[in-house]
């Protein structure tokens, strides 16, 4: 009796481990994305929305986050008794896992904010993201500075996050230690490798890059495969092979470049790299331009000594905005584009710029004498630039392709491979898994 | 009695909870895990069927191939060394009496400390401005780049992990050792002792023999804690430089929660519950010969 | 003569040696205690001087920065509910199939024991995606339902060893009295196996104290992380602001390291004996 007993117990929880392991599984994990649940709740007419962002408001040092804090406040100021926004914040590291994690179990914030590129695709395919042309076609598309702004948050024609400011990739330089070892800015590659021979015969370190944070290295390589003119789009089409020797001599030069890094520059992360350039431990930075907060915050006395020039030998710029995405099962849109237009207003715009000192969006007009002193630098790189590209690893075909080409670069970098293998390698991974 | 300790509802209520908890949190999980690492599943959309795909894609994922290795060479390394240096500890200190327990305690200390704290101290200790490379500087020596360096086979970093390892866990190695030699009759050492065998001897005649089914333990136990392994390189080099120093852990920890692919991540996850498994046998087949009840 | 020299000789070589290994188990712990009070430069400029005023900003700076206060109180509330489950979830189940008598106690306890071997990792990914579903992901019960399943094994092999050892005669006075099973298992077993529950507690307060892995990945609501989490996440190599770094670990760390030196005896014997026992 007690046997038998026993037995259906047993049989009964091994039936429910196979059911739900392997038949039950496929349906019941399929996220409901169209449910139509959002995280929002109606309290006394209040019409309440998340949002969701990849920095500790409270806590944070940076700028432009402190900025979206005062965005925030304002559009609950403003709209109070009709909308109201809850911000749901995280840090950069654990940001797309948690997102996914809340669209899985059908709580995606009513707005979001996302990388452009791949990233952004992810959330545009699953339709997780809404398509925003309706709504920016009451004049507000007419407030940005062009329809450029819009090109790496466009899929099949529509346009599916709003950008809220420009960051452009420059080389920031120690002009003390430029003028010490008696070189001038350079323009062209050549004149490059001679300034870091100059900087180095002068006892500086001539570059500070971290390829332990592999973006980092990879956004030089994308400059660098962007002189030996290496046409992506076409890379992904098929109608180009990594395998023609654009991409080889771009990974040679990256070689060449090297010799003259700081000697930690294999594992050395992104900030330790950028406190290695403000704390005057190596002449030069190659960095995007959201790190003038963090030179200024860090040594205020630096702002003084910090140039900044054109990645030498290329027309165009690297250029990054963050963006900001609608939940496609919001209740209500009205409100989550009154409030993502909050970002894009004067004010707003205009702490961009003079606080935070990244490119605005918008044609809006700020006061230069208050915003950091290198703002006005990198906006004359970005203004006297023919054009601009995305980042290298942003503008692939998936996030995971351009994890390959960063890995694949500091590969290079370390050696582990020829550049003539990267090309290869990068040839082959595409054929696998891009074309 | 024999009616109470019957009772079919009282057996029920007692193992009932345990039981549901190990079908719902371990049993369907894995069944899940091993469905999904034959499928392609981002998250973000459902499970799709691909057969081996992922399987094959491992065997060409280079961080892969680095992951295997390393967590091969931690295996073999923990195996060797704490068995090494956990039964040197244990002879050295069954065989003092002043302070056996203050180095007991010490030594033991860092198991009880949490590995993530103790990774995020030694990667300062061996950064390459602080710690050790001072003290190095200090004798006019160029410190090396303890958790950067990629040249050999085995690269530098992995051998600092491995050290800083073999640091925290020696301990409990050296605790199992000296609970089974305590164990040992004395009256075996002193006729030994009588037959003209010195102390050296007597540890290999007497005291090897008669703690191989402890051998067996600690090594399950350090075999499994290895390929586990997660916290000292997570804290201490996050898999870098350029996934150099990656272990199956890390890996499945990337690929599955970085990059979102649950379904590659899951078979990494296949592979590492297998190898837990051989290694397990293996080491019960080859090293648990013979049990001697103590 | 010779020959006690000669182990007098040999014991000093124990002891200089066993010195040798607690200066390096010691020195590292010591030299980022020393270092925490420091300021940034002084870390640079004299790494091995004692430190030249206690500063103290290091320490208010990452308790509030780093949030280590909330996280240690989530600590605790997570490893203490798991505690408490386990011992009574797990003592239940190993009463069962070490004094009750079914036939397929023996299966039961393989199919437990085969818990011990998975590593939980491999459960993770199917774990993350169902409780993101239900709601359970981001909060402290998601992450209490797996640190006690896992908990449960080892608990339930230690205990049942205990039960098995303890005398029949207990039991059946007790049964004579007309105690029922539960009053049996409450009021006679449970008692009698203290040192079982105190060696079963400690492995799992310790094992979960530490966890990483889970944690990072189930919580990423700031209020609900557990120690290590924020540590890992306050400390790292993102951060050049060593002092303050050094200071967190050593807030983490220091209360296990209080209670270890009290305790340190009991808690290494009793490691040890679940260890050897499992």
């Amino acid at each position: 009796m007690k046997k038998k007993w026993m037995a259906v117990v047993l049989s009964v929880a091994m039936a429910a481990t196979l059911l739900a392991g392997c038949g039950g599984s496929g349906g019941a994990d399929a996220p409901a994305a169209d449910s139509g649940e959002s995280a929002s709740a109606e309290s006394g007419g209040v019409q309440e929305i998340t949002w969701m962002f990849w920095d500790d408001l409270n806590a944070t040092e940076d700028l432009i986050s402190k900025g979206y804090g005062d965005v925030i406040d304002r559009f609950n100021a403003d709209y109070e008794g009709q909308y109201h926004v809850t911000a749901v914040t995280t840090n950069l590291e654990e940001y797309y896992p948690k997102l996914n994690a809340l669209v899985a179990s059908n709580e995606t914030p009513d707005v979001f904010i996302v990388s452009p590129g791949p990233n952004l695709e992810v959330y545009v395919e699953p339709g997780v993201a809404a398509p925003l042309d309706d709504y920016l076609a009451d004049g507000w598309k007419d407030t940005f500075t062009s329809d450029a702004v819009f090109s790496q948050m466009t899929y099949d024609g529509k346009i599916y996050a709003i950008p809220l400011n420009i960051a452009a990739a420059c080389a920031f330089y120690n002009t003390e230690m430029f003028e010490a070892a008696g070189v001038e800015v350079p323009k062209t590659w050549d004149e490059m490798l001679d300034a870091c021979e100059k900087l180095e015969a002068a006892g500086y370190t001539p570059i500070t890059i971290s390829a332990g944070t592999a973006w980092c290295l990879s956004m030089v390589a994308g400059y660098l495969c962007e002189m030996e003119g290496v046409d992506l789009a076409a890379l992904e089409d098929g109608s180009a092979s990594w395998e023609d020797g654009k991409v080889e001599s771009a990974a040679a030069k990256l070689v060449e470049l090297s010799r003259y890094f700081q000697k930690t520059a294999a594992g050395d992360t992104n900030d330790v790299a950028t406190a290695n350039f403000y704390n005057e431990e190596a002449a030069i930075l190659i960095q995007g331009s959201w790190a003038i907060a963090q030179i200024n915050g860090s040594n205020p006395d630096f702002e003084s000594k910090c140039g900044v020039f054109q990645f030498p030998g290329v027309d165009r710029v690297i250029a990054k905005s963050d963006s900001l995405a609608m939940s496609s099962s919001t209740k209500y849109p009205e409100a989550c584009i009154a409030f993502m237009k909050y970002f894009t207003d004067d004010t707003a715009q205009k702490y961009t710029a003079e606080i935070g000192g990244k490119i605005p969006v918008t044609s809006v007009e700020y006061d230069e004498s208050v915003a950091p002193a290198q703002l006005s630098y990198v906006m004359d790189v970005f203004s006297g630039a023919e054009g601009t590209f995305g980042f290298y690893n942003e503008s692939m075909p998936s996030t995971e392709a351009g994890a390959y080409f960063d890995d694949t670069m500091v590969s290079v970098f370390l050696g582990d491979m020829t550049p003539a293998e990267a090309a290869t390698d990068m040839e082959t991974f595409y054929a696998d898994n891009c074309r | 009695m024999d009616k109470l300790l019957r009772d079919k509802k009282a057996i029920t209520v007692f193992l009932m909870p345990a039981l549901l908890l190990f079908v719902v949190v371990l049993f369907v999980p894995i069944c899940q895990s091993v469905y999904y690492s034959f499928c392609e599943y981002k998250g973000l959309t459902a499970p799709e069927f691909i057969g081996l795909k992922n399987y094959k894609d491992l065997l060409k994922d280079k961080s892969m191939m680095f992951a295997l290795k390393n967590s091969l060479f931690f295996l073999i390394f923990s195996c060797v060394t704490q068995l090494v240096m956990g039964l040197f500890l244990a002879a050295l200190l069954t065989n003092i009496k002043k302070g056996r327990n203050l180095f007991k305690n010490i030594i033991y200390l860092p198991c009880v400390l949490s590995s993530t704290a103790l990774g995020l101290l030694w990667m300062f200790i061996f950064s390459p401005k602080l710690g050790i490379n001072q003290a190095l500087e200090k004798f006019g020596m160029e410190g090396p780049l303890w958790l950067m360096d990629t040249s050999g086979f085995i690269i530098l970093p992995m051998w600092v992990i491995a050290f800083v390892a073999l640091w925290q866990y020696v301990g409990q190695s050296m605790m199992l050792y000296m609970a089974q030699i305590s164990g040992i009759s004395t009256s075996l050492y002193e006729a030994s002792y009588i037959d003209g065998c010195n102390k050296a001897k007597s540890f290999i005649h007497i005291t090897l023999p008669l703690i191989k089914p402890m051998v067996a333990t600690a090594m399950s136990l350090n075999a499994i804690g290895s390929l586990k392994f997660f916290d000292l390189i997570f804290n201490m080099t996050e898999g870098g430089p350029n996934h150099r120093t990656e272990v199956l852990a890390t890996h499945l920890y990337t690929q599955g929660f970085k990059y979102n692919k649950y379904g590659y991540a899951s078979a990494i996850g296949v592979v590492l519950i297998v190898m837990c498994l051989i290694v397990t046998g293996l080491i019960n087949k080859f090293v648990k010969t013979e049990n001697y009840e103590m | 003569m010779s020959d006690k020299m000669k182990s007098t000789t040999v014991k000093t070589i124990i002891y200089i040696f066993l010195v040798l290994v607690a200066v390096i188990y010691i020195a590292p712990l010591l030299w980022v205690f020393m270092v925490s009070f420091k300021t940034n430069a002084e870390i640079f400029s004299s790494p091995f001087s004692l430190p030249e005023s206690f500063y103290i900003d290091n320490y208010t700076f990452s308790w509030t920065a780093g949030k280590l206060g909330i996280a240690t109180l989530n600590s605790f509330i997570v490893c203490g509910i798991t505690l408490i489950l386990s011992m009574l979830i797990g003592s239940m189940a190993a009463f069962a199939i070490g004094r009750l008598r079914f036939k397929l106690a023996k299966p039961c306890m393989t199919f437990f024991l085969l818990g011990m071997m998975i590593p939980v990792h491999c459960v993770m990914i199917p774990l993350f995606t169902r409780f993101a579903k239900i709601g359970l992901s981001n909060s402290l019960i998601g992450l209490i339902i797996p640190y006690l399943t896992f908990s449960l094994p080892t608990t339930i092999f230690i205990m049942t060893g205990f039960f098995q050892s303890m005398p029949n005669e207990l039991i059946e006075s007790a049964c004579i009295d007309g105690s029922s099973i539960y009053g049996i298992f409450f009021k006679i077993a449970l008692p009698l196996s203290k040192t079982g529950l105190f060696v079963t507690g400690l492995m799992t307060f310790v094992a979960n104290w530490n966890e990483l892995l889970l944690a990072m990945v189930f919580i990423s609501d700031d209020a609900k992380k557990t120690l290590p989490v924020s540590l890992s996440k306050f400390v790292g190599p993102y951060n050049t602001n060593y002092s303050q770094m050094f200071a967190a670990i050593i807030i983490a760390i220091i209360p296990t390291v209080i209670v270890y030196c009290i305790f340190s005896n009991q808690i290494v014997d009793g490691l040890t004996a679940g260890a050897v026992k499992g």
